[in-house]
């Protein structure tokens, strides 16, 4: 496998507290790689770390063939977790200056911040000032910022928060389209849905460590198997099963029908629990196996290291 | 380079692109120009203050009476002697001539008048009026407690006028004068000094009388005077003695110290809250990917610079042109020689290098600072002990224009944070040029530390999140 990244036991220490610890994964080229894990578990120290902002405490990092440099970073493009731009340039403006910072000419980088901004539909605020655009809007300038000297490398942190669900939709066309042009695509998240519509590969990192490191269907693999099932009526089905061992969590109600998701582990598979159901007297009109979601394979993984409310779904 | 560059070009352009800059740039000169002139004016164009002379004897009051009159005399002789000397210095010795020979007051300002209106008419537009400072009228009733009404501003003058002040002048049982002053002023007592000293002459005058001696002699006795000059033993002084010409590069210095000063603490804060403005617009984590810590500390070092030399540009060719004109076509005059010495190179290369080596010195200073600081808040909490370092050249000025080389401002003067101002007043006392290399060597030495100090503290502002917040426990580290 021909890595566009390969990073072996990072680690990462303020003072007495270690922020990352022990990280290894290796990204191939030309591929989408999601790093993933809750707030707080590392993924930003451990960006940038990538990106040299940050010197790792211990570790090696071989980033597109060799080491860390001024020369291979020229050919990384980079969107923080903490966004910002010159509030007085124009997105425009905004655009080519990191672009000439990469070392872009500047006839190219103009060029291609026109390009950019028409591409995505932004002609209109071509030359507006940072200042006057929204969030959202002025985020969407910081990625084309990001990936306007054409770098190989592209890395995103928490790229799709901010944005609504409209961008966050075109975010990730342009992170296909990335990836389709042969660029290899880095984003991390703590929403599970976009690394599952989009990655390869994942990395799950939780309090500094690594729980996974593996392709999306390898994760899947690993979480427990679900079935979904129905009940009519009040049935309150997590009231009957959950004392007998059985992880149930109602999903949902509609047209007076509760829809239910439950996890089958510990040995106990569908006819444990549809037998279970059929004793507890339930008004069944669906019992469906399911397939599990990146989320429940990451719970799984992590989820005795975690707070529930730090992940979101 | 090339990303140094590119940061001071992208610094400077925010700056010079702002409204504030052109501002302050054409403003500037305005403000410092109604610095220097509002005064005068303000005092031109307060009225004479009225004031009214009480006395038991005719003679003391006629003494006092005089002596204001001289005063308002000799203040009128300064203003248009000034004036001449200014606008057309080759008539002075005509004008003051012209001035003497006439005993009042207003016949002399007008035969000064008439002299420029003949030989200089184009400076006679801005010719002085000079106002008397005390006008005396006649006291509206004959005591004080018949004045007190006009004092306190219960009634008014027939012209409609509040009394100022008034003075009483008594004598006591032997004889000797007292004199009272009544005012509602209670801060301002000039016009006791004056007919003091009026009354100190009457009792002169008359102890002399009493010797024997005419009041003619006592009069010739008064006005005895010794001519007076000073010199300057240095080999390299040109005719040994001291004038206004040998004193103006003094006051030329310390003027421009007080700009150097005021520029190098001004750009200084355009650093510091570019650096915070960076870091609260969180667009360091952006920038660190293509430039380095140190990079970004010389771009805008470089770019806050180039915006200083815009400044000095402008204001240097305006208030450069207003001086040589000054310098050539009043050459012999007080500002003449003024703005030659402003104009000399020694004392320009001085603030040159001063300004070089002060900004850098500062400047890397406060980008440290403000790469520490998350807010414009905590920026203002950390400058107090700034400011007091900073402003210590200027509390030196004082002792500076009493001995430049005094061994406190010698001594001040190898600290390279005060180098940069100290040196360049003590220049025109004549430095050694082994104390001036030493000096600027000791100012690069400290720069090539400071700049390399402020990179290492900038870094870790920047890179590792290091802040006085979190140095004081309230750190907030990022994931």
């Amino acid at each position: 496998m021909d890595a566009a990244l390969e990073a072996e036991g990072l680690v990462k220490r303020y003072g007495a507290r270690t922020a990352v610890r022990d990280v290894s994964f290796s990204v191939p080229k030309g591929s989408i790689y999601g790093v993933l894990g809750p707030n707080g578990a590392g993924k930003s120290t451990t960006l940038r770390m990538i990106v040299g902002v940050l010197k790792p405490s211990a570790g090696r990092i071989s980033l597109l063939g060799g080491p860390i440099s001024r020369e291979t970073l020229r050919r990384v493009g980079y969107l923080p977790e903490e966004r910002g731009l010159y509030r007085s340039m124009s997105a425009r403006g905004a655009i080519a200056y990191l672009a000439r910072l990469k070392g872009t000419p500047a006839r190219t980088a103009f060029r291609r911040a026109d390009q950019l901004l028409a591409d995505h539909g932004l002609e209109k605020i071509r030359n507006k000032r940072i200042k006057t655009l929204s969030k959202g809007m002025a985020q969407k300038v910081q990625v084309l910022a990001a990936i306007a000297h054409e770098p190989e490398f592209i890395i995103f942190d928490e790229p799709f928060s901010g944005l609504d669900p409209v961008n966050q939709r075109a975010l990730e066309a342009t992170i296909r389209a990335q990836a389709q042009a042969g660029r290899t695509v880095l984003f991390s998240t703590h929403v599970m849905e976009h690394a599952e519509r989009l990655c390869e590969r994942i990395l799950l990192i939780a309090q500094g460590a690594r729980a996974f490191e593996g392709t999306v269907s390898e994760a899947l693999a690993l979480a427990p198997s679900v079935a979904v099932l129905e009940t009519d009526g009040a049935f309150d089905l997590a009231g009957a099963l959950v004392p007998k061992g059985f992880a149930v969590t109602l999903e949902g109600e509609e047209h007076g029908n509760k829809r239910w998701r439950a996890r089958l582990e510990n040995g106990r598979g569908s006819r444990q629990l549809l037998q279970a159901c059929v004793e507890a007297g339930a008004p069944l009109s669906l019992f469906e196996p399911a397939r599990a979601s990146l989320h429940e394979a990451f719970v799984a993984l992590v989820g005795d290291k975690i707070k529930p409310s730090t992940v979101a779904e | 380079m090339g990303r140094i560059f590119l940061v001071a070009r992208r610094e400077y352009l925010a700056y010079v692109a702002a409204w504030g800059f052109w501002v302050s740039l054409l403003t500037a000169p305005i403000l410092i120009a109604a610095l220097i002139f509002a005064p005068v004016l303000l005092a031109r164009a307060e009225p004479s203050r009225l004031l009214a002379v009480v006395a038991e004897q005719a003679a003391d009051a006629n003494a006092v009476i005089r002596a204001f009159e001289e005063q308002a005399r000799d203040e009128a002789r300064t203003e248009v002697r000034a004036f001449v000397g200014a606008t057309a210095p080759y008539l002075a010795e005509r004008a003051t001539a012209a001035f003497d020979a006439e005993s009042d007051r207003g016949a002399a300002v007008a035969a000064v008048r008439a002299i420029v209106a003949r030989e200089a008419p184009r400076s006679l537009a801005a010719f002085p009026a000079p106002t008397p400072r005390y006008l005396l009228v006649e006291p509206p009733a004959r005591g004080i407690e018949g004045l007190r009404p006009y004092l306190d501003g219960t009634r008014t003058l027939s012209s409609g006028h509040v009394l100022y002040g008034a003075l009483n002048v008594r004598r006591d049982a032997s004889g000797a004068p007292l004199i009272e002053y009544w005012s509602t002023n209670l801060q301002h007592d000039e016009p006791t000094i004056i007919a003091g000293r009026a009354m100190r002459l009457a009792m002169q005058r008359e102890a002399l009388a009493r010797q024997g001696i005419a009041p003619e002699e006592a009069e010739r006795l008064n006005q005895l005077e010794p001519a007076v000059a000073q010199f300057d033993p240095r080999p390299g002084a040109a005719q040994g003695e001291v004038t206004v010409r040998e004193r103006a590069p003094f006051f030329a210095a310390i003027a421009l110290a007080f700009v150097l000063w005021s520029v190098v603490f001004s750009v200084a804060n355009m650093l510091l809250s570019g650096v915070i403005e960076e870091k609260s617009n969180k667009i360091l984590d952006t920038l660190l990917t293509s430039v380095s810590p140190v990079e970004i500390l010389l771009g805008k070092l470089l770019g806050v610079a180039a915006v200083s030399a815009t400044l000095f540009l402008f204001w240097g060719a305006l208030g450069g042109g207003l001086l040589a004109v000054a310098a050539s076509k009043m050459s012999d005059s007080f500002v003449g020689q003024i703005a030659a010495a402003f104009l000399e190179p020694r004392l320009i290369a001085a603030f040159a290098v001063g300004f070089i080596a002060g900004y850098l010195m500062y400047g890397a200073i406060f980008l440290a600072l403000g790469s520490l600081c998350e807010s414009i808040q905590e920026a203002q909490t950390l400058l107090g002990p700034v400011a007091i370092v900073l402003s210590m050249p200027m509390l030196l000025i004082g002792p500076a224009m009493d001995n430049p080389n005094s061994p406190i401002i010698e001594a001040a003067s190898w600290a390279p944070l005060f180098t940069p101002f100290l040196l360049l007043i003590r220049a025109p006392a004549g430095l050694a040029w082994t104390e001036i290399a030493a000096q600027g060597a000791l100012m690069v030495a400290t720069v090539i530390v400071l700049l390399f100090l402020a990179a290492g503290v900038f870094r870790a502002g920047v890179v590792n999140q290091l802040s006085l917040a979190g140095l004081f426990g309230r750190k907030t580290q990022k994931e």
